[in-house]
């Protein structure tokens, strides 16, 4: 399979300055990423992990420091490589275009690009469609299904594009405890049925250590990288190991750093900035 | 398309990426031209000078229809004219009186009426099909009824005013105060407030900003009332003064009482905007 | 297995079943009752204090039954009845004004009010000229229409579209300003060219604002087609108003205002139901949650 994405970012900085405020979103982050593997990074609310991501999508820039993938650089101060679909996104909030059924959403991104034709994205939708337990649902509108359904459509809709890698910016943020479980473990199906190299961001220590090859913690504003640790827990996993011994013991190694952080961005009365 | 960024396709083989955006000119007049600020100003005189520049040689151009309108230079002199003419400032004074009681009344014969049918759905289901039936009708057809009613011309002038706003301030209340998130009442029932209370400090906070807009485009529907019934039945105001100039031909006088038309109704919208955002501090946070 | 809510829904249209049971519920309402109930009403008052008792200057007002007779005979006092050519002649003058200047105000708007959303340059160069035009009351406009506009029926229409035309744009403008940005995010990661954003977000996307508009706009033409019609007119429901006031006409008065407020209604009727089979995706997001 796709051996491609691995991604490194060296020293990464933002800076924003919105009415002459200084703020410092990003401060002098580096991570090397495997190609291939699913990495996490977790974070309080208003670190600036969305900031990092927006800016490996493209949607955003460095002030300094710079992020190369596979090689190729991507990101440093003044230049970004445009959004597209070697590195699509899952967002927070939902972007399913409202106003196309489920089927033109997920085959939208090859099919425009002239990739592939519509009967072999159809076919290809499908596929992930029953992948992840879904029938049926193709012409429906997106408002029609349920928020559990809505995330597996817009993973689905992402992978379709065949990305390098595959950026999630807190896609179950809004889900409920026991659809979020569910929803995750449709997604640990997708990353082994379609490996890519995935970089996930999150809040959620739990869904991380679940979830991840390795996971980071990321500091409060101005965030930087406080920890890095493997999760040797093998694969495919599902949500029993939630209670093995190997998961509490990670959990209880990085918890403290995460409540640390959490507790200093509480009373800092961080707010979202990107 | 020049915007396509890297295709990687399935065989790992990838189109060169497009070249990356550069943060260029370090100089500064460029660099303010560039940002938001300075192009729109400099495409904005652009384009409207340009427009004036044609419409003022338009006769030598020879660009139809145009050239029979007055160029600037006309007006200009049109306007010297009427400034110092005292008709011209009575004008002003009258049709902002009229549109001030018009719309004044408006609000207030609106304003309680949609409240009370937004809170109590009898009311509502009792007045609202007769205001839908009546609504359709537009108010420059009301004028001929208003003047047989109405014992002034004043008077019917005002009504018609009174008519055009009134529809948009009783809808714009009536949705206002209807979509007042149940929550918040919930919130304030369960912290042991009365329904007195309820009304005051929750229901009227909450749909001040529905009126405000009501008011609003209820101020711009009113300068057309104003505008049309002067046309139409009055015999003063900036209204008549327009089209007495038209009838006499004097269209340089025509296009001042335009522009001062529309310099008023902008003054008037941006009282109401200023006042509606002294009324609704919360919204003007960010 | 899931299969999402309702499929009944997405057929586009509700089953007859559901009409059904809608028309059942509106007769056990109240609100059936309170509608024949304010209407009633209010014809109850007009013939009171018009054809009955006459009060105070209510007795200049046309009366009730008069206008009603009028509207209904076959051979009407003056001349206008649901019999008579004269009254679809005039309705025919000014529903042809009305539509062709909806329709090219309509079609010149959403395309200027969607390039200026979608391109800073072109707004930034119409932007000013538009906001300089705006405050102008339609109406302050008729001399000029008159001498702009060859003929008698083109200063109408270009006043009729002038209206519409302003609204049009502007909420066009305001509903692709008001697209959530992360479309847009979405639509660059996926790989849309910006003519692919353009048909697939920016357009389905303003739709609901430009169908609100459209709406105002069809208002917006009524009335400044009535005001046009009063004032250069020589046919047309607005000239008939002014016509039968002229000539103490009044049972006629009546029987054009109510027509105009009928095809008012109609039109905006029209222009909503058709923006709600355009937009099917809201029927779910209103009708869901």
């Amino acid at each position: 399979m796709e051996n491609t994405g691995a991604l490194s970012i060296r020293n990464a900085g933002k800076i924003y300055d919105p009415e002459g405020i200084h703020v410092v979103a990003v401060d002098d982050v580096s991570l090397e990423i495997e190609a291939g593997e699913f990495f996490v990074l977790v974070g309080p609310s208003g670190c600036g992990k969305t900031t990092l991501l927006n800016v490996i999508a493209g949607f955003d820039q460095l002030t300094s420091g710079a992020i190369n993938m596979d090689g190729t650089p991507l990101a440093s101060p003044g230049k970004r490589l445009r959004p597209g679909p070697d590195r699509t996104v899952v967002f927070q909030q939902g972007a399913l275009f409202p106003w196309k059924s489920v089927l033109w959403n997920i085959t939208c991104g090859p099919v425009k690009q002239g990739r592939i034709s519509v009967e072999a994205a159809k076919k290809q939708a499908r596929e992930f469609l029953a992948r992840v337990g879904l029938h049926g649902i193709e012409d429906q509108y997106p408002e029609a299904l349920s928020g559990g359904q809505k995330r597996r459509v817009e993973i689905i809709r992402a992978l379709m594009n065949d990305p390098t890698i595959l950026l999630l910016d807190e896609p179950f943020r809004a889900l409920d405890a026991l659809t979020k479980s569910v929803v995750q473990e449709h997604l640990l199906e997708l990353y082994d049925f379609s490996p890519k190299t995935v970089f996930f961001i999150t809040h959620d220590l739990e869904e991380a250590i679940f979830l991840g090859d390795r996971v980071a913690i990321m500091t409060t504003r101005p965030g930087s990288i406080k920890k890095v640790v493997r999760v040797d827990i093998p694969r495919p996993r599902d949500h029993r190991i939630l209670t093995s011994s190997r998961f509490l013991k990670l959990k209880a190694e990085l918890g403290e750093a995460i409540h640390d952080e959490a507790q200093k961005a509480f009373e800092a009365g961080e707010r979202e900035l990107a | 398309m020049t915007d396509q960024s890297v295709i990687i396709t399935k065989s790992g083989e990838r189109r060169s990426a497009q070249p990356m955006r550069q943060l260029t000119s370090s100089n500064r007049f460029i660099r303010w031209l560039k940002s938001l600020w300075g192009l729109n100003l400099l495409l904005g005189t652009i384009s409207i000078g340009t427009i004036l520049l044609f419409w003022e040689f338009a006769a030598t151009l020879g660009i139809p229809g145009l050239k029979d309108v007055p160029p600037p230079s006309a007006v200009i002199a049109a306007a010297n004219d009427l400034l110092v003419s005292p008709q011209y400032w009575n004008g002003w004074l009258l049709s902002f009186e009229r549109i001030g009681i018009g719309f004044l009344l408006a609000q207030l014969v609106g304003i309680p009426l949609g409240l009370a049918m937004a809170m109590s759905r009898p009311t509502f289901g009792t007045i609202f099909p007769i205001i839908e039936l009546l609504r359709p009708i537009p108010p420059v057809a009301w004028i001929p009824i208003s003047i047989v009613f109405w014992p002034t011309r004043e008077q019917s002038v005002i009504f018609i005013v009174f008519l055009g706003a009134f529809w948009i301030v009783l809808l714009n209340t009536i949705g206002g105060a209807s979509n007042i998130d149940r929550v918040y009442k919930r919130a304030a029932l369960s912290l042991g407030s009365q329904p007195r209370d309820l009304f005051w400090k929750i229901i009227l906070p909450a749909t001040i900003p529905s009126i405000v807009t009501g008011m609003a485009v209820g101020m711009g529907i009113s300068w057309e009332m104003v505008v049309a019934s002067e046309m139409i039945a009055g015999d003063t105001g900036l209204g008549y003064l327009l089209w007495q100039s038209f009838q006499i031909g004097a269209i340089a006088h025509v296009i001042v009482c335009m522009i001062s038309i529309g310099i008023a109704g902008y003054l008037s919208s941006a009282l109401i905007r200023a006042i509606g955002g002294f009324a609704t501090p919360w919204l003007r946070l960010h | 297995m899931e299969a999402g809510r309702s499929t009944a829904m997405q057929s586009g249209g509700r089953s007859r079943v559901q009409y059904g049971v809608r028309l059942k519920r509106l007769v056990k309402s109240p609100r059936l009752y309170q509608a024949v109930f304010g209407i009633g009403l209010f014809f109850i008052l007009w013939y009171l204090f018009v054809d009955f008792f006459g009060i105070w200057r209510f007795a200049k007002l046309p009366k009730l039954v008069e206008s009603v007779k009028e509207w209904l005979s076959t051979d009407p006092v003056f001349g206008v009845s649901l019999f008579t050519a004269e009254y679809y002649k005039h309705i025919w003058a000014s529903l042809v004004r009305v539509f062709s200047a909806f329709a090219i105000a309509t079609v010149l708007g959403i395309t200027i009010g969607i390039l200026m959303g979608w391109r800073r340059i072109f707004f930034a160069l119409t932007f000013p000229i538009l906001e300089t035009l705006r405050p102008i009351p339609i109406l302050a406009w008729i001399p000029l229409a008159i001498i702009l506009l060859p003929g008698r029926e083109l200063p109408i229409i270009g006043l009729t579209f002038l209206a519409a035309f302003f609204v049009t744009i502007l909420n066009t403008l305001l509903g692709v300003r008001a697209i959530d940005k992360v479309y847009f995010r979405a639509a660059e990661s996926l790989g849309m060219s910006q003519w692919q954003q353009l048909w697939h977000v920016i357009v389905p996307g303003a739709l609901p604002y430009i169908f609100v508009g459209l709406q105002i706009a069809m208002g917006a033409c009524w009335f400044s087609l009535v005001a046009a019609e009063i004032l250069s007119g020589s046919a047309g429901l607005g000239y008939k108003v002014w016509e039968t006031y002229y000539y103490v006409q009044y049972p006629t008065m009546v029987i054009t205002m109510a027509t105009l407020g009928f095809f008012g209604y109609v039109s905006s009727a029209i222009v909503r139901i058709t923006g709600n089979r355009l937009m099917r995706w809201r029927s779910e997001m209103l009708a869901g949650v």
